[in-house]
């Protein structure tokens, strides 16, 4: 049945060979076939998707020297608390988590601090962001602001969430002069 | 001004493209597929005249059989006719408008055909070269080349090629300075196709040049020869960024040949396009580390000035700036600073909405200080 509530996860290649920007494997694809290559994906779909990520190759060092990360059950912990907080504020209004919050709603439920505000008004410039990117950062800035236990959202969870939106044609953040 | 070569081999004879039948036999063999500048200078120097070396050609004394029947067919008027159509210049050697720089040569072209202002003298020009597949700091160093030198004074000479070629013309353009594109095909066309947009702009201000005649396709053996005239038509070349096997490479050994001076920006010996730049040091070409070196060792005023760090960064982007050294994860950082990764991931952010960092492919590096945005759009205390 649809429409379906879904959660969309996927992987690509940064071109055709998958060593392009690779710090220790030559890529053989020629420029233009990266350049098309990634315009596979359109720029309106690419701006639906939240979350855009680099996953680079780790060194041996990187590899062995990390510090070992948090078990699955403490993130799980903190997931769970980040989701009876979002469920808490939009309840009432029929929704359980802050990606089904549509663009207007957010805005006034999302308590953004001043400089939370700023972070985000500065970014419609120096990023491009549009409005849909302006209204899925917001949320996911609200997530993080979830995740992190605090009722009002900040500068650093805008930052934070800003930085999850790579522009995937150059895997800048921001489009620089 | 001449050099002699050992094949004996002096240039173009004196008249070789004297008087309207010669010209119009240039037409032809500049619209020849296969003989090259070299094979056409040999024809010229045993006949004496384009008109008597086209007529060797045509008979099947010189050539490749595809250029002899090609030569046959070709019709000077028609060529002629498509040159005023794409509003293109025929400079035959022995024109004034002829750059004599180009006689440095062993090879020089015997015609020119050039869109859009006049080409510069040998002084004011320099050529800025590098790999069409690039990295972000390159794209961004060339470009700085090429707005530092256009602002000097001196036009940018390039092959309007992505990466490099395309940054230093756009550096030029972007502050209205001259810039000359030099291309690997006939006058009437665009190679790459993707650059059309950027030759669109050079002809508003600046030059299109090519030594083929319209209809020649852009071929991969016609960008080495297209390089040494990129080598040749200013007093030096910068080389940004290229790799093992890279067609740099070939712009670099032409202007060695000819007694053009070499720059080039060093980069990591793990960095696989900064393998040229490094190679052409090593056997060495002068080393600079961005626009103010340049200008200084051509004597040129200018510069970016001083460059200094924002002093309202606050102390966690400061430590985050200072932990950012080569391409580092936001994990590093993290660990440096001992807080957690989206604290890090928070402050590079930060960093680099103000223009100091980048983060190419999941990792951070430095931009050059001073060329990224300098206004600031959301000061905020941390």
């Amino acid at each position: 049945e649809f429409p379906a509530r879904f959660t969309l996860v996927a992987a690509a290649n940064p071109c055709p060979c998958g060593y392009e920007g690779d710090a220790k494997r030559r890529c053989h694809c020629r420029p233009d076939r990266v350049e098309t290559y990634r315009q596979k994906l359109s720029g309106p779909l690419i701006d639906r998707i939240d979350i855009r990520l680099h996953v680079p190759r780790l060194s041996k060092a990187e590899l062995l020297g990390g510090a070992a990360g948090e078990p699955s059950s403490a993130v799980r912990e903190r997931v769970e608390q980040a989701r009876a907080r979002q469920r808490a504020r939009s309840a009432t209004l029929g929704f359980t988590c802050n990606g089904q919050l549509p663009g207007p709603l957010a805005r006034r439920l999302v308590s953004l601090s001043p400089e939370g505000r700023d972070a985000l008004a500065g970014a419609v410039e120096t990023l491009a962001l549009t409005g849909r990117g302006f209204d899925r950062a917001m949320k996911v800035a609200r997530t993080i602001a979830d995740l992190g236990g605090s009722e009002r959202v900040r500068a650093e969870h805008v930052h934070e969430a800003l930085s999850y939106r790579i522009d995937l044609s150059d895997g800048s953040l921001a489009r620089t002069g | 001004m001449r050099t002699r070569f050992a094949d004996g081999v002096d240039g173009w004879p004196p008249g070789y493209a004297d008087g309207d039948e010669n010209l119009r036999a240039l037409l032809v063999i500049a619209a020849l597929r296969g003989i090259d500048a070299n094979g056409l200078l040999t024809l010229a120097t045993r006949e004496g005249t384009a008109a008597a070396s086209l007529d060797v050609i045509r008979s099947g004394g010189a050539g490749s059989e595809a250029d002899q029947n090609h030569a046959r067919i070709l019709d000077p008027d028609a060529i002629l006719e498509r040159i005023v159509q794409v509003g293109a210049r025929f400079i035959a050697v022995g024109s004034p408008e002829y750059p004599a720089q180009l006689e440095h040569l062993r090879d020089p072209p015997p015609a020119l055909f050039v869109r859009g202002r006049p080409l510069p003298d040998v002084a004011s020009a320099v050529g800025v070269v590098g790999s069409r597949k690039c990295t972000d700091l390159g794209r961004e160093l060339a470009r700085e080349l090429g707005r530092g030198l256009a602002s000097a004074g001196v036009c940018v000479v390039s092959g309007a090629a992505r990466g490099i070629d395309a940054a230093s013309h756009e550096g030029a353009l972007a502050v209205g300075g001259h810039t000359v594109a030099v291309m690997a095909c006939g006058i009437d066309e665009v190679y790459p196709p993707g650059s059309r947009p950027l030759v669109a702009r050079i002809l508003q201000t600046g030059t299109v040049v090519t030594e083929y005649a319209p209809g020649v396709p852009a071929e991969p053996f016609r960008f080495p020869t297209r390089n040494r005239i990129v080598a040749a038509l200013g007093r030096a070349v910068v080389v940004v960024e290229g790799a093992e096997r890279s067609g740099t490479l070939s712009s670099a050994r032409h202007a060695l040949e000819i007694g053009r001076e070499v720059f080039a920006i060093p980069g990591s010996v793990a960095t696989p396009t900064s393998f040229t730049p490094n190679a052409l040091i090593r056997d060495g070409a002068m080393l600079i580390r961005g626009l103010d070196d340049l200008l200084a060792d051509l004597g040129l005023e200018g510069g970016s000035g001083q460059r200094v760090l924002p002093v309202d960064l606050t102390l966690a982007e400061r430590a985050a700036l200072d932990a950012v050294i080569g391409p580092v994860l936001p994990d590093r950082v993290a660990h440096e600073l001992r807080v957690s990764v989206p604290e890090a991931l928070g402050l590079l952010m930060r960093l680099e909405m103000r223009g100091l960092v980048r983060s190419v492919g999941g990792r951070f590096e430095r931009r050059l200080a001073g060329s990224g945005r300098q206004s600031d759009p959301a000061p905020s205390p941390m």
